[in-house]
């Protein structure tokens, strides 16, 4: 009995350690790019590494209000996640039970083939893609990389949201019919309630690809005016040279939408990970 | 419950989106021809917010002139790490940018490919000039004797040099190699100041760096018909076993510098980690910004010489105007105008250094006369040579940059303690292959 309850003694210290290197795997780099932000350029060339700022100064985030378009870059990362994101929730939904509910020739191609579709790697599409914006004059257009981006998300939302939705058991919408609801009306006022959790998880999945994605904003998108976060903070490196302070500013700022879209969906996104994703 | 489509509605919707999706690819064919009149230009940033602003405005300028509306100009900033995929991609689209800036390496390769705009005629004009330009900057914009680019600026590749050190122990600038390891010995005090930041990491700066030495020992890589590599040659070998030297023995370059970035030797010298860096001026551009009590202290000065003296390295930046542009005239007209003395002086002037003028009379201007800094500039343009010396910067010269062949090679001998004979061999035939390569096309 002792020697149980020394064991898991044991294995609880030994995951409280593991869990501890991990936060702090997780927080240093953060800490180290707040820090950054935080130091004068002598500092930040400095022989010394310093874990703290020797003289704290916001100077690095005045340049990047006063001399650079870091607002235009975060306005625009705003529209295009939060777009990305409802477009991904609505359309991923409708197809989702579309396959999960109508009756169709090729449905279980098209089912399988949205995976695929996920799985080709952006470095392979990027130049057709341009090929087709560049067509339809898409470039340079927060509407182009929107479209780009849901090309990305919805693939994978459609997936989720499909092994959810065949979940719900059909006796529910089927009661609804009867009640004179139609298929669409069954999807918004029973399926949809019901998978709230993997509905987080495609909102939390489509705003921080949206959020993150550097391939296409860097190929699709020419003016400052339309230009995201992500290229925008490669304009920190000129040539040889790297602006650390407004480059770590402009990162730092640039975590926290996406911190606060999990805080948000945080309940959900647990339970829709552990419970959608693996159903279906 | 479940609606049934038929398979005549499920092969027409089948239909309709293949059609929908195919549409581009012979759209995107005759979009770019049928263009309306306009102006792209992609901007990589100067070194100066001042800069970048005066060639926009240099930009718009010339359109006005050119009866263009703003909205007629698109004119797009693309940063120099996301320059190539973007670049890459708009071309196979067929729809690159009217005018942009290139590395020689690039001008050579698209030049090569057949994307670029014939501008000798630009160019000839720009020869015309009282005392004409830097020749030097010729052998990166010529492609089968027709000029594929413009020569933008000429960019030497200076000692960044520590004067108050040197004054400190009452030396001059070293003359030879010999007498720079001997100095930097007196002038060193490792760990927080070793002397010579030489880049070592599997970089562009490495070949660059590493090169520039061999020259000065009768090294070099190919010979000028661009055919005969000759990376094993006895003043190569005598070049790597004077750095092998310089590292182990001597211990005048920091152990961390074999894992530098391109910015390495940037970081060393603005850190005052390091006493002599070789780089183009970017890094006294830098401290007139941001540290000028470094900047006064610092000069800059060609490379020691060797025992077949002393050669340094230029390199060369071009705008590049693409063939596709339906209107040629139009890409021509804004290469001339930013290559009228009056409007390219003031872009050179702003980047503080970081642009070296490719007209010799640009350098007669007080901007250039006033600082001892650049007294040796003009010197190291008129004779400077590029990183594929005695060869141009051709596609396979390129490929060797990009690929790193040098820099393993100096990490064979630094690294994993190769004899630097056997490296050069390896070296060797990695060139001779690339080369051979690139000739068969």
């Amino acid at each position: 009995m002792n020697s149980v309850t020394r064991t898991r003694r044991l294995l609880k210290w030994a995951g409280n350690l593991l869990l501890a290197v991990l936060l702090v795997w997780t927080l240093v780099p953060f800490y180290w790019m707040v820090a950054t932000s935080l130091k004068k350029d002598k500092e930040i060339y400095g022989f010394e590494a310093t874990l703290i700022p020797r003289h704290p100064t916001l100077d690095a985030y005045r340049r990047l209000f006063a001399q650079t378009p870091f607002v235009k870059y975060l306005r625009n990362s705003t529209i295009i996640a939060v777009t990305t994101t409802v477009g991904s929730l609505v359309l991923g939904s409708l197809g989702a039970y579309a396959l999960a509910r109508l009756r169709f020739p090729g449905r279980s191609v098209i089912a399988r083939g949205l995976i695929f579709t996920y799985l080709v790697p952006q470095s392979l599409l990027f130049i057709p893609l341009f090929a087709i914006m560049s067509t339809f004059a898409l470039i340079d257009t927060r509407e182009g990389l929107i479209l780009a981006y849901l090309g990305i998300t919805l693939p994978f939302c459609t997936w989720l949201l499909l092994g959810y939705f065949r979940s719900v058991p059909v006796e529910l919408e089927e009661a609804a019919l009867v009640d004179g609801c139609s298929h669409l009306s069954a999807l918004v006022r029973i399926i949809l309630p019901m998978s709230l959790p993997a509905l987080a998880v495609v909102a939390f999945f489509s705003f921080t690809q949206a959020w993150n994605e550097f391939v296409y904003a860097n190929v699709l998108v020419n003016s400052v005016d339309v230009r995201t976060i992500t290229t925008g903070l490669t304009l920190f490196i000129v040539e040889d040279v790297f602006f650390w302070g407004p480059m770590m500013g402009a990162a730092v700022l640039a975590t926290v939408p996406p911190v606060l879209v999990y805080l948000v969906f945080q309940r959900w996104v647990v339970k829709g990970l552990t419970l959608g994703a693996v159903k279906g | 419950m479940e609606r049934r489509v038929t398979r005549r509605q499920a092969l027409k919707a089948a239909g309709i989106a293949a059609g929908i999706a195919s549409s581009p690819w012979w759209l995107v064919r005759t979009s770019h021809a049928q263009r309306a009149k306009k102006l792209v230009f992609w901007h990589v940033p100067n070194f100066t917010p001042l800069a970048d602003e005066l060639q926009k405005q240099q930009v718009y300028d010339f359109a006005k002139q050119a009866g263009l509306k703003d909205s007629d100009v698109e004119y797009a900033v693309v940063a120099n790490e996301q320059f190539q995929a973007k670049l890459a991609a708009a071309i196979e689209a067929g729809n690159p940018p009217d005018v942009t800036r290139l590395y020689e390496s690039n001008v050579q390769y698209y030049a090569a490919s057949g994307h670029l705009l014939d501008v000798t005629d630009v160019v000839d004009k720009m020869r015309r000039e009282p005392k004409g330009i830097f020749e030097s900057a010729m052998s990166s914009v010529l492609y089968k004797g027709r000029a594929m680019g413009v020569p933008l600026a000429v960019n030497p590749w200076p000692v960044h040099t520590r004067l108050d050190l040197l004054e400190q122990a009452k030396l001059e600038y070293p003359k030879t190699w010999d007498e720079f390891i001997e100095t930097s010995k007196k002038i060193q005090s490792p760990p927080r100041l070793y002397a010579f930041g030489m880049c070592l990491g599997l970089v562009e700066d490495t070949t660059d760096n590493v090169m520039n030495l061999l020259w000065c020992y009768g090294g070099k890589m190919v010979e000028a018909d661009n055919k005969t590599v000759v990376m094993n040659s006895p003043g190569n070998l005598a070049g790597v076993k004077v750095i092998e030297a310089m590292f182990k023995v001597h211990k005048i370059i920091p152990p961390g510098a074999i894992s530098w970035d391109n910015s390495g030797n940037n970081k060393a010298y603005q850190s005052k980690q390091a006493a002599f860096v070789m780089n183009p001026s970017s890094i006294y551009a830098y401290l007139d910004g941001n540290d000028k009590d470094l900047q006064k202290v610092t000069g800059l000065f060609p490379v020691p010489a060797g025992p077949h003296g002393t050669v340094n390295q230029i390199d060369t930046w071009a705008y590049g105007a693409f063939k596709k542009n339906p209107y040629p005239d139009l890409a021509k007209g804004l290469l001339d105008y930013f290559m009228q003395p009056a409007n390219y002086d003031k872009i050179i002037q702003s980047t503080g250094g970081r642009w070296v003028p490719v007209y010799k009379r640009l350098f007669e201007s007080p901007f250039w006369t006033s600082k001892p800094a650049f007294r040796y500039f003009i010197k190291m343009a008129e004779t400077g040579v590029p990183v594929s010396y005695a060869g141009s910067p051709t596609p396979a010269a390129g490929e060797v940059l990009n690929t790193h062949v040098i820099p393993k090679m100096i990490q064979r001998v630094l690294v994993d303690d190769w004899e630097p004979a056997r490296a050069l061999d390896e070296c060797h035939k990695k060139i001779v292959e690339i080369y051979a390569r690139n000739e068969k096309g």
